[in-house]
């Protein structure tokens, strides 16, 4: 960490004009502690987790090799079959009302309008906040007998709800309250996508006498075009790590209507300590996300470009 | 004119709705803070009204003696700190290299730090809990990392895998690479070292994306749960979130006194968030990734 570590060419440098052909051996101390740190807690991870995802592993025996066997019994596991439909309604569910609303209210706070400051806070501020301690909010207000959910429909003459232990409605109050978590986010990255929308095609739109509506129709959305498919990938890869409002408000339940993938993980992981098989589980996944940021990587530059021109 | 007041009508009528949908937004913490200052009389009263009859303060200190909260907000402020800086230093550092410096297997290394940014946190849970249960020597274990705990149930255990990785690596990669060249070219030729250069003109130059991933790290690692949930199995190494849900354990929640823990959990990130508002943000918008 002292300068003297540098073996590089502070001496030659005035006599060679071009240093290109230098190589900074300080460069490896430098990358050293935070390149182990990445090695050891992610790549080997990793590695090691394909590794057992092939093994029957219970943690206290030594790992078994058996193949594609966990694998095999991933297809025929129906409560983990369960859990990716969840998860697939739980992404569905809140990630178009997100786009939708996100998209609105950052039309609106892009205007010169009366409090934005003061509603950008708000609106963003359950995303500062941790999943754990929302959750516990939502729990009361979800709460059947007490909570200020059922209280006011009953003012509209509506019995009370049993809404996270009924496992019609579970699913969907853990969607309404992931919604407004995570919609402030939403807002915030469609706002950047509309600062960055030059002024003048607006200017242009408005002498051709085009209405704000069709401004918005003609102009806006196509040109959010990228930013609505970032934050489509984001939401996507955000929903198949739904874990901590689950494990909270439902623990998976009622009759499993709410058990998400990495919950299922947790707890064939953490409970049974069926480590082999919930590795496998990870690595499903890994290859769900892998597969995803993919789908970015190529569409999502294409609609750089495609904004360039 | 008649034209420009209907104008004002529509800003009047959105400032309306917007206001509507702020309010509507901050409604679950304002139930929370006048929740948590009911007695569990009132609460359970068929009766309902929005604010407290009575402001019951010390449902507060209530709260706080379920369990050992003091312990829960140290342990919690311990691994945050540690976290934020060890983390500054070791990705600034890192991205500095791969931005700047030149040497022979840069950009393999830097592509293998890449691969983590599609690796989710989730899939590497279960080795690297293995990894930190059977740490040789530490906690206990034997050479072969037998025998012993591990680093469960302590600090390093809820701090390591976080303190560097493929995220902060890019993101101030990306950040020193904007620099223009002159500035490594003039301080080299008043014969700085690499470190110097580093630390003494690239470091000052990089407040914004260092408060960035300062706020990034401190989010992260105050508002955990899965990690230290499954890290730690004793009181005494909680963290606020893990403290949370003895509140939920119990068949009756005293929901005053629950609001009231939340309301204390959630009270730092949001006056950090009041205070420095541009930079979560701006982490949001420049970083997009892992909200």
């Amino acid at each position: 960490m002292k300068p003297t570590l540098s073996r590089s060419v502070e001496t030659d440098g005035k006599t060679r004009s071009k240093q290109r052909l230098s190589i900074d051996y300080v460069g490896y101390a430098m990358i050293a502690p935070g390149y182990l740190i990445y090695f050891l807690f992610i790549f080997i991870p990793l590695i090691v987790g394909v590794y057992y995802s092939f093994t029957n592993y219970n943690f206290y025996s030594t790992p078994e090799f058996i193949g594609l066997q966990n694998y095999a019994r991933l297809l025929q596991d129906a409560l983990f079959g369960k859990a990716m439909y969840n998860t697939f309604i739980y992404a569905l569910f809140t990630i178009v009302p997100q786009l939708f609303l996100g998209l609105i209210l950052a039309v609106l706070l892009n205007g010169k309008l009366f409090g934005r400051v003061f509603s950008r806070a708000s609106i963003y501020i359950p995303n500062v906040t941790s999943m754990v301690a929302v959750s516990m909010i939502w729990l009361w207000i979800y709460d059947p007998a007490l909570g200020i959910l059922n209280r006011m429909i009953k003012v509209f003459g509506i019995d009370p709800i049993q809404w996270l232990y009924n496992p019609n409605t579970a699913m969907m109050a853990v969607v309404i309250m992931s919604i407004w978590k995570s919609l402030g986010y939403t807002m915030i990255v469609y706002l950047a996508g509309l600062q960055s929308i030059p002024s003048s095609l607006y200017e242009a739109a408005h002498m051709d006498g085009a209405s704000k509506i069709r401004q918005f129709f003609s102009i806006t959305i196509p040109m959010l075009k990228p930013t609505t498919f970032f934050i489509l990938v984001m939401s996507c890869i955000n929903s198949f790590m739904v874990f901590e409002q689950v494990n909270i408000m439902t623990a998976g339940g009622p009759l499993n209507s709410t058990t998400t993938v990495v919950h299922q993980i947790y707890l064939r992981g953490f409970q049974d300590f069926q480590m082999g098989y919930a590795s496998a589980m990870a690595i499903v996944l890994f290859l769900i996300t892998l597969v995803i940021t993919l789908i970015n990587f190529k569409y999502g530059n294409q609609g750089d470009d495609l904004d360039v021109d | 004119m008649g034209k420009l007041s209907s104008r004002n009508m529509g800003l009047v009528v959105m400032s309306v709705v917007l206001l509507a949908v702020s309010l509507v937004m901050l409604a679950p913490f304002l139930i929370m803070v006048l929740t948590s200052f009911k007695t569990m009389g009132e609460i359970q009263s068929p009766t309902f009204s929005l604010f407290p009859k009575v402001w019951h303060f010390d449902n507060y200190a209530e709260a706080l003696s379920r369990g050992d909260w003091l312990k829960y907000f140290y342990n919690s402020f311990v691994v945050t700190i540690i976290t934020v800086v060890v983390s500054l230093v070791l990705n600034s550092m890192a991205g500095y290299s791969f931005a700047r410096l030149k040497f022979p297997g840069r950009d393999i290394l830097f592509f293998s730090v890449l691969i983590g940014i599609m690796v989710p946190a989730q899939t590497t849970m279960i080795p690297t809990f293995l990894m930190m249960k059977q740490f040789p020597l530490a906690g206990g274990n034997n050479l072969f990392g037998q025998d012993g705990i591990g680093f469960i149930n302590s600090y390093t255990g809820l701090i390591l895998p976080f303190i560097a990785g493929s995220f902060g690596i890019f993101l101030c990669r990306q950040f020193f690479l904007n620099f223009p060249r002159a500035l490594d070219e003039a301080s080299q030729i008043d014969g700085a070292s690499k470190f110097r250069v580093f630390y003494q003109i690239y470091l000052p130059l990089s407040k914004p994306i260092l408060a960035t991933l300062a706020i990034f790290k401190t989010t992260s690692a105050w508002n955990d749960y899965m990690w230290p949930l499954i890290m730690t199995n004793t009181e005494g190494m909680r963290t606020v979130q893990l403290g949370l849900t003895i509140f939920r354990g119990e068949t009756n929640v005293e929901w005053n006194l629950l609001m009231a823990a939340t309301t204390l959990v959630v009270l730092p990130l949001v006056v950090l968030f009041l205070a420095a508002q541009k930079y979560f943000v701006q982490g949001i918008v420049t970083t997009g990734l892992k909200a």
